[in-house]
């Protein structure tokens, strides 16, 4: 497990600084730089055609980052950033781009409904980029304040109407949560 | 009542002492005696500075025998008291501390907005950087010493030349600093690097004692001056004159406690790379003692003295309070470790019952002063283990209207001005002084007026 945790207990003493009240500890978490370049971008198929709900789990991280802070703050909101690009080479797909964020002592982040689902349409020989914003989640804000969570990222492919095999590269290019919290000492 | 829970709460007394202390401590340096903060917070034989020099307490009093201070301050304080609600929205702890740091006794003119704003803080893989924003003014530029010592409350009588006199006594000195790494990340929000050790460290002190004093304060050379038979005052009379004062003191210790510590963090290739990314270190040793408790009371000696010299109307006087002011304790002594590896302190005893000596640091006060017909002119130096502050002033009386004006380096080495005007009715005078200050945890510059009455 990566050492965070231990560095933000002493970052959450700064929530003293701002003299508490209506000022507010704003934490940005750039989660995509803590996965590995192999899990940012990743090549996926050759899928058949005629295949539905195949699945390529492009990131299963688990982070911690908020140990400590639990006690001390009370968070506002708790919002995600998500930008992925999918370079597709050969074939044709519908399907869905899914975040998830499970509690850390979770076997896989999976196994909970996903936080985003977002539609994706492949065309050959085509660049997509899917963005959005999950914004004022209260899943994310409790997920991100346990002492643990674990986050994944799921394609889901549906090539059914495709005429040749799902092939191309997916490269995850933003993934940054924005954490709002007051202090409740 | 045990003598644990006695002594804890001699303890918390002598820490609650403290804690007001603070405001009254030279560090704190609030003159609330207008027609002395007129002057720059000079410290005369005339205007209340006999607890500076124990020998001011033989020369005859002059014109002004008493000053009562207005706290005009809690009027405006009682209009906009701050909430002491850390839950409610408004709170502010910076409001809370520049009010312990300066009392609202004096009514304050303009100075700087207290420090809030949000904090943001960017965390990636490789980059950490902390922007404190407006609460970027709060972090010191450098190493921040608080504290001072402070005789509260003193009770005595005068038998002729000889005096007795009892009352507490507090020191408290604090000395935090970060390193310089740790300050570029607070107060410029430079990104946090790897490889870097980012560390703080603080010493505390502070002792209470009641202090027992008997000392004599006597007239030891007179030749009369040219106007003697105008006034018997050697400030104005033109008299040559030789006071000195000299007053031993016991010191029965109450409670002692000092604290050193020292931790930090320090970054590894990654900053949070992998389980070795961040090393955290952190070491304390404190030695405590305490009425009723770990050590009992100490008990210790001391002496203030003083010498002031009077010729052609010219004052000058040095004092030295608590020269060789001494306290000796029985203390229990712990160190407490941080383990990394298991992230918890490691706390050891060191010592029990150690034999431990603590000072009370001397404050040297040298002052001069000239009087020439309705003009007084007049500087003084006050140096203790913290600082060495300096105060300068001049009055001038025009008929029963007095005009002040001076300045002083306080306890942070900063540069303020004063200034004010008094008028006298007959027995009593109503004195203003405006001035600036730096008592605020950002040592920004801020404005008061004080006011009082003088008694003549």
């Amino acid at each position: 497990m990566r050492r965070v945790a231990l560095l933000l207990p002493l970052l959450a003493a700064l929530l003293a600084l701002p003299g508490c009240g209506d000022r507010n500890l704003i934490l940005t978490v750039d989660l995509l730089s803590f996965l590995a370049p192999a899990d940012r971008t990743v090549p996926y198929g050759p899928i058949p055609p005629g295949v539905t709900g195949a699945d390529v789990d492009v990131a299963s991280q688990e982070v911690n980052l908020l140990e400590g802070l639990g006690d001390a703050v009370d968070v506002e909101s708790a919002s995600l950033r998500i930008g992925v690009r999918f370079e597709n080479q050969t074939g044709s797909a519908t399907g869905s781009l899914r975040i998830y964020i499970a509690p850390g002592d979770s076997a896989d982040p999976f196994g909970v409904p996903p936080l985003a689902n977002l539609p994706v349409t492949l065309a050959p020989n085509d660049t997509t980029r899917v963005e959005t914003e999950i914004d004022s989640s209260p899943e994310l804000a409790a997920a991100l304040t346990q002492s643990r969570a674990k986050i994944g990222v799921r394609i889901s492919f549906d090539t059914t109407g495709s005429v040749a095999p799902l092939q191309g590269v997916e490269t995850s290019e933003e993934l940054v949560a924005i954490v709002v919290t007051k202090r409740s000492m | 009542m045990s003598p644990t829970t006695f002594g804890f709460r001699a303890a918390s007394a002598a820490l609650f002492i403290s804690v007001l202390s603070l405001a009254g401590t030279p560090a704190g340096a609030q003159v609330l005696d207008a027609r002395r903060l007129g002057m720059g917070g000079v410290t005369l034989s005339d205007n209340g500075g006999g607890t500076s020099n124990v020998a001011f307490r033989a020369v005859p009093r002059g014109e002004a025998t008493g000053s009562i201070p207005l706290p005009i301050g809690l009027i405006q304080f009682a209009t906009d008291v701050p909430t002491f609600d850390p839950n409610d929205s408004t709170f502010n702890v910076y409001e809370i501390m520049n009010l312990a740091m300066s009392p609202p006794l004096t009514l304050r003119l303009g100075g700087p907005d207290e420090a809030s704003g949000d904090v943001s803080i960017y965390v990636a893989q490789d980059s950490l950087r902390i922007d404190l924003q407006d609460v970027r003014r709060v972090v010191p530029k450098e190493s921040m010493r608080t504290g001072g010592v402070s005789h509260l409350f003193a009770v005595g009588k005068s038998f002729g030349p000889a005096f007795v006199q009892f009352g507490p006594l507090v020191h408290v000195r604090n000395t935090f600093d970060l390193s310089p790494e740790l300050r570029a990340a607070l107060r410029d929000a430079v990104p946090f690097t790897d490889n870097t050790r980012y560390g703080l460290s603080d010493e505390a002190r502070a002792q209470a004692a009641l202090s027992f004093q008997a000392g004599v304060a006597l007239r030891a050379a007179y030749v009369p001056g040219p106007r003697e038979e105008e006034t018997t005052d050697p400030r104005r009379s033109g008299a040559t004159a030789l006071y000195l004062g000299g007053a031993p003191k016991l010191l029965w210790g109450l409670a002692y406690g000092d604290a050193r510590g020292v931790g930090g963090l320090t970054t590894g290739d990654t900053l949070f790379g992998n389980n070795t990314s961040v090393a955290f270190d952190a070491v304390s040793r404190t030695r405590h003692a305490a009425i009723g408790s770990d050590g009992g009371s100490g008990l210790g000696y001391g002496s203030d003295v003083g010498a002031v010299l009077y010729w052609n109307n010219f004052e000058l006087g040095l004092g030295l309070n608590d020269l060789g002011s001494r306290i000796r304790w029985s203390t229990v002594v712990r160190q407490y470790v941080y383990d990394d590896s298991t992230n918890d302190f490691v706390t050891t005893t060191l010592a029990r019952d150690e034999k431990y000596t603590s000072r009370i640091p001397v404050t040297t006060t040298l002052s001069a002063a000239k009087r020439f017909g309705a003009t007084t002119v007049a500087a003084d130096v006050v140096d203790d283990d913290l600082s060495t502050k300096i105060h300068a002033g001049a009055e001038h009386w025009v008929g029963r209207v007095a005009v002040r004006a001076g300045g002083y380096r306080d306890a942070n080495r900063i540069w303020q001005a004063t200034g004010g005007a008094g008028i006298r009715f007959g027995g009593v005078g109503l004195d203003l002084a405006v001035a600036t200050n730096s008592r605020n945890i950002e040592e920004a510059r801020s404005t008061e007026l004080s006011a009082s009455l003088t008694l003549y």
